[in-house]
């Protein structure tokens, strides 16, 4: 088997405190191997943004251990985190956080800029990366004049640029139609498959969710369900224990516990499968509807414990 | 990120938002612009002393006043003190202690000393010359002032010859603006004595003066010799013999460096107060100096204001980029890296603040002093009013970067502090 790159052992994050305390996580054990490509899904609130934030060394669990490579994060300094991040992470952010004022190009090489990568090179690398991803007319255009589909693949070249093993995507298609929608997504799986980069994606759409080889289904602050056909059964005990646990809830909320019959077959080929056994599976939220519901519950939730 | 791309980008992004960049700028610049004039002020006039003081060459000269007795010349400050004549200094106009003759005998015993001479206040009819036409002598030089005197034309006056000078501006009663054709010209001085009598004098014109800033020069200077001649007529008429006092006397003091100390000393020690050229330079100097600094805290007040000025510009910029702090932190940039890109754009203010203001300081500065030099000051010799000072205009750059760099600390720790998570949030 391949090995994990990311772990996690009874991961907490609680945020607030005393009248206002709320525990967005409640302790999730899994790991994510090298090569993955892995789906977290829930209803809003239910914790995915805090988790892929906390996977992708972005703040630190209130309790528990992140790994990296089998290496607790907790033992870097700061600034070794932030090289790691910049070296070895591609983010894809819900919003595109394009530059106005700059071109795409500068935008897109952004990350070499922090890394110290000279002039000449960033710009080679910016433009290679743009070229594969049919965008390279545009370099020189400001980013504020790219269309939405544009922007959100300016922003998967800015994630790729420096040659992430580890690509995190926050609703890469939230903001997208369907058509443009599907083109990200290719370009995600396509680098999937051709370069082995580990993909972690939350989505609260159910097509990309379904392209993923597994699927953590989140429900308030914990993993409910962690389908991923085959390796469900052999996964380590990391896995197992978020999968015992998810069983348990997902007794008491039936409409969550949908995706955990999901079957994942032909997931390792992307595209035409898709259709298939994927319909009838329709997870919690409709896609957009999802997306446009986001920031009235989270305001909701938030009041709630209030 | 590379030292340069910080300064790019610090670069790049003042230029986002010009208006606000331009008006943060502006206080800066009225800030950079006052002080380098104010210290350009202080440093031309002070060039301008030096000059004067290296144009006297070794001056040998040295002023003698009587000493402050505070407790003698403070009226009401004790009760009635017994007249004493052989004590009683002899009292001015204006109630301060003045040299006597007795005074005078005893300063020219004094060793290392010798040419004491009083100075004495003239106040001449007028001056006629040869052609008789005759002129208003409202004010004449002290021949002690001889030292101080900048010559367009011919000689200072000989101490014991009755010679004089007169300022360029005098030329126009010969018809002429050359001033070596004055020189030789015989002149007549009338003068009244105590019976209102009229008398005369002859001298001749040995020299044509410059007006100092100080004065000196703007009138036309007798010799010593004439000098007392005229006193001594002004005097006259009275069978009475006149008990004088004097202001102050001046003596020539032998080997200078090497007796200056011990004259002084042995001045003093007789009650009176003694200065050289230098001294009474030095208080020109030190008041000038005085008046500089005064104007640069001014400037140092506006300076202040601007920097706060920054503080509130990166502030807002701090608050209106939190997204792109947090994007940027969450690629991968420190904490560091991003107090640093922040203290540079104030820095980056600050350069264009200082450049700007210390480049139109001196552009004023030099026309204005060109202007006024040449125009209504033109009769002042020599005269600089604004001087450029390298090592001046570099250390008020450096003074407005570090304050700058300074308000930038606090908007930039901010920044620095900011969680990505948060940011990315922030709306
Ligand atoms: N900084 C915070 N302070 C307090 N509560 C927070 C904070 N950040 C997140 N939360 C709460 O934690 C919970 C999980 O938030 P999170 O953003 O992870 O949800 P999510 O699953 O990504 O939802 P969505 O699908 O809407 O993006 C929410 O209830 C949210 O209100
Ligand atoms: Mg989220």
């Amino acid at each position: 088997m391949s090995a994990a790159v990311l772990e996690t052992e009874n991961l907490v994050k609680v945020y607030g405190r005393g009248e206002s305390r709320f525990d967005a996580l409640k302790g999730l054990t899994f790991e994510i191997q090298q090569g993955e490509s892995v789906a977290i899904v829930g209803k809003s609130g239910s914790g995915k943004s805090t988790l892929m934030h906390l996977l992708a060394l972005l703040d630190e669990p209130t309790a528990g251990v992140v790994a990296m490579n089998g290496r607790p994060v907790s033992q870097l300094k700061s600034a070794q985190v932030s090289e790691l991040r910049n070296e070895t992470f591609g983010f894809v952010f819900q919003q595109f956080f394009l530059n106005a004022n700059q071109t795409v190009l500068e935008n897109v090489i952004l990350p070499l800029k922090i890394a110290g990568v000279g002039p000449a090179e960033r710009r080679r690398r910016g433009m290679e990366v743009l070229e594969q991803l049919d965008m390279a007319d545009k370099a020189r255009n400001r980013a504020t004049d790219l269309s939405g589909g544009q922007k959100q693949r300016a922003c998967i070249a800015r994630a790729l640029v420096n040659n992430p093993s580890v690509l995190f995507a926050d609703e890469p298609t939230g903001n997208l139609d369907t058509a443009t929608g599907e083109v990200v997504e290719d370009i995600l799986f396509g680098l999937h498959r051709d370069r082995g980069i580990t993909l972690v994606i939350v989505t609260h759409d159910d097509d990309l969710a379904a392209r993923c080889q597994r699927r953590l289904l989140m429900q308030d602050g914990m993993i409910v369900a962690d389908d991923s056909g085959e390796a469900v059964r052999s996964a380590g005990a990391g896995v197992g224990q978020s999968s015992r646990e998810g069983s348990r809830r997902a007794g008491g909320h039936g409409k969550h516990a949908a995706p955990v019959v999901v079957d994942g077959p032909g997931l390792d080929g992307p595209g035409p499968d898709r259709s298939g056994p994927d319909g009838p599976d329709a997870g919690p939220t409709a896609p957009g509807a999802a997306t446009a519901d986001t920031v009235g519950q989270d305001e909701n939730a938030g009041e709630e414990r209030a | 990120m590379r030292a340069v791309d910080i300064a790019g980008t610090a670069l790049g992004n003042t230029m986002r938002s010009k208006t606000r960049t331009f008006l943060t700028v502006i206080a800066i610049v009225i800030g950079a612009f006052t002080l380098t004039l104010t210290s350009g002020l202080g440093a031309g006039i002070n060039k301008y002393v030096d000059t004067m003081v290296s144009g006297f060459g070794e001056i040998d000269q040295i002023s003698i006043m009587p000493g402050a007795d505070a407790t003698a010349q403070m009226p009401g400050s004790s009760g009635p003190v017994a007249y004493d004549p052989a004590e009683a200094q002899a009292t001015g106009e204006f109630g301060m202690a003045m040299l006597t003759d007795e005074d005078i005998e005893a300063i020219a015993r004094v060793e290392h000393l010798s040419n004491v001479e009083p100075v004495v206040f003239v106040a001449a009819e007028y001056l006629e010359t040869a052609d008789g036409d005759r002129f208003t002598l409202q004010s004449m030089d002290l021949p002690a002032n001889a030292a101080a005197l900048e010559l367009a034309a011919g000689a200072k006056p000989a101490r014991d010859a009755m010679e004089i000078t007169i300022p360029e501006t005098w030329l126009e009663i010969y018809g002429t603006e050359d001033p070596e054709a004055v020189l030789g010209e015989t002149v007549t001085v009338g003068i009244k004595d105590l019976t209102q009598q009229v008398q005369t004098v002859d001298a001749q014109i040995v020299g044509v003066s410059q007006a100092a800033i100080s004065g000196v020069g703007a009138s036309p200077m007798p010799s010593s010799a004439l000098n007392e001649e005229l006193h001594g007529l002004q005097t006259s008429g009275l069978e009475v013999e006149q008990p004088q006092a004097y202001v102050q006397a001046v003596a020539d003091v032998e080997d200078m460096a090497a007796n200056e100390q011990s004259v002084k000393a042995a001045l003093s020690e007789e009650g009176f107060m003694a200065m050289t050229v230098e001294d009474q330079l030095g208080v020109i100097t030190g008041i000038i100096d005085t008046v500089t600094w005064v104007l640069n805290g001014f400037a140092l007040i506006a300076l202040l204001a601007a920097s706060f000025g920054i503080v509130n510009t990166l502030l807002m910029s701090v608050q209106e980029r939190t997204r792109e702090i947090g994007l940027m932190k969450a690629l991968g940039m420190s904490g560091g890296k991003v107090f640093g890109l922040f203290s540079m754009e104030a820095v980056m203010l600050g350069i264009m603040g200082s450049v700007i203001g210390v480049g139109l300081g001196v552009v004023v500065g030099l026309a204005g002093n060109a202007a006024l030099v040449s125009g209504p000051l033109s009769g002042v010799a020599g005269l600089s009013l604004f001087a450029v000072d390298p090592m001046a205009l570099v250390l008020i750059v450096l003074l407005i970067l570090a304050i700058a760099f300074l308000a930038g600390t606090m908007p930039a720790a901010r920044a620095a502090k900011k969680d990505p998570i948060e940011a990315l949030r922030y709306e």
